[in-house]
């Protein structure tokens, strides 16, 4: 991975970032800053929250940056730092990371019935600011799941390790996020159909 | 397989495994709108969900107090006060050492006031509505008039203690990407880039004089956070209740007095 602007590798950056050149981590900060705060973002739903995480998770890796010698890549380290960032945040201010409700739903039987807007299809095209909007509405459980998954391309057995939980209830928890998913965008396009 | 098995199955086959049952369930779905539907939906959820990544950009401040804080540790080293990385067109990081020159301090005393006004200004637009009002004290420039925000009057004492903040912004100060200003871009008539106003141009003509090299850096700082200001002005004007627009204008006019207030350190 190189800086366009500056015409370094990912490598050489963090080699010049050890020895405390400002630049370098300038150069580490701009590769990577949006996959982080987006990943901050749909976290917690909340920009300045997610400024705060992404500040955060930067200064953990740039303290520990003399540590890393390269056995994974840059951006994995960073993304696991992120996301334990995050969990962490989560688990201060008393959410879940993991759905209580897996616990205590029973398995649903059959394709769900949604709002009364059984005519309503998304097949086609969602906006994506309505699919922000409807991951924003997730239990913080489910939100997760999701984000770890199908966001940010993490496999169950990841998300279980960083998690906490099991790989089946990390299958659950992304498929219950998913029909929540789907509900609540088809609730946001029979609202819409009607202030047509 | 009945709908009660698509439901079981539903999340292996989603995720790309149950081989297995992929043609009893392909089968079903030919004869089952409803699970038909389902499918179809979760699918399209999955490959728009995996759009979503890194598709956020982070306010310029997130980086401004990164940067403050590795250096309150002592992670940066003194030793290096590189330019700022997109002015550097070489592939190594040229280290650039600004001697401090304390006969040339009188030239830049007034950027710490100016800053001051800056914050004082932001606070004033952020605070007194209505916002329309505002927006004409602050009104977007046209191509022919300055800049309004660097005109306050100052009073104030000297900006916040720049003990933090000791080297240039390095990086571009890029929009942020919040609602509101997502719904200002998509609403916002083309801007025109207008002439600096004249504390701009005072700022940039002592930065030239003391850091000739730094100019284009700061010059370019510069022009994006007055953007910055005046995109928002101008949606601040069309949407006075919005809470999120004023913070934001404030934000961006904290950026501008930061600016100034680095370069203030720089220099002196």
């Amino acid at each position: 991975m190189t800086d366009p602007k500056q015409g370094i590798t990912e490598a050489e950056a963090i080699e010049q970032a050890k020895q405390g050149h400002e630049s370098a981590f300038e150069v580490l900060y701009h590769l990577h800053k949006r996959r982080v705060y987006s990943l901050c973002l749909r976290m917690v739903a909340n920009p300045a929250q997610a400024e705060d995480l992404a500040q955060e998770a930067f200064l953990q890796l740039f303290r520990k940056i003399g540590t890393f010698r390269g056995e994974s890549a840059f951006s994995t380290w960073l993304h696991r730092m992120t996301v334990n960032v995050v969990l962490m945040q989560l688990r201060k201010k008393g959410l879940p990371v993991v759905s209580l409700e897996e616990t205590l739903e029973a398995d649903d039987e059959a394709p769900r019935k949604e709002f009364g807007t059984k005519d309503v299809k998304l097949t086609g095209s969602i906006d994506r600011l309505q699919l922000q909007r409807a991951i924003d509405r997730l239990p913080p459980g489910y939100r997760t799941v999701f984000v770890l998954h199908d966001i940010e391309g993490f496999e169950h057995n990841e998300i279980a390790d960083i998690v906490g939980c099991s790989i089946g209830n990390s299958k659950s928890q992304l498929h219950k996020a998913r029909l929540k998913l789907r509900d609540y965008l088809k609730f946001m396009r029979a609202e819409k159909a009607k202030t047509w | 397989m009945t709908c009660s098995d698509i439901q079981r199955a539903l999340p292996e086959v989603l995720d790309g495994g149950a081989n297995g049952v992929a043609a009893e369930f392909e089968t079903h779905l030919k004869s089952c709108p409803d699970c038909s539907d389902l499918v179809s939906d979760l699918k399209l959820i999955t490959s728009e969900a995996r759009q979503l990544a890194a598709t956020e950009e982070p306010a310029p401040r997130v980086w401004l107090r990164i940067a403050a804080e590795l250096r309150a540790e002592g992670l940066i080293s003194d030793a290096t006060i590189p330019e700022p990385a997109f002015a550097r067109t070489s592939a190594a990081p040229r280290p650039v050492l600004l001697p401090a020159s304390p006969r040339r301090r009188w030239s830049a005393w007034w950027l710490a006031p100016v800053a001051a006004g800056l914050v004082a200004a932001g606070s004033y637009v952020v605070r007194h509505k209505p916002a329309p009002q505002v927006a004409q004290q602050q009104a977007p420039p046209t191509p022919t008039t300055a800049p309004a925000p660097v005109t306050t009057p100052v009073t104030g004492t000297p900006a916040a203690s720049s003990a933090s903040v000791q080297a240039p912004a390095p990086q571009r100060l890029g929009r942020k990407s919040t609602p509101a200003k997502d719904l200002l871009a998509s609403t916002a008539e083309p801007q025109v880039e207008p002439a600096p106003s004249a504390e701009d141009q005072q700022f940039l003509s002592v930065v030239s004089t003391r850091a000739p090299s730094m100019r284009a850096t700061y010059e370019n700082q510069l022009n994006a956070v007055n953007a910055d200001i005046r995109e928002t002005q101008a949606y601040v004007k069309r949407n006075p209740g919005d809470a999120d627009a004023r913070q934001h204008l404030m934000d961006a006019y904290q950026q501008k007095a930061l600016l100034y207030q680095i370069a203030l350190d720089r220099i002196q």
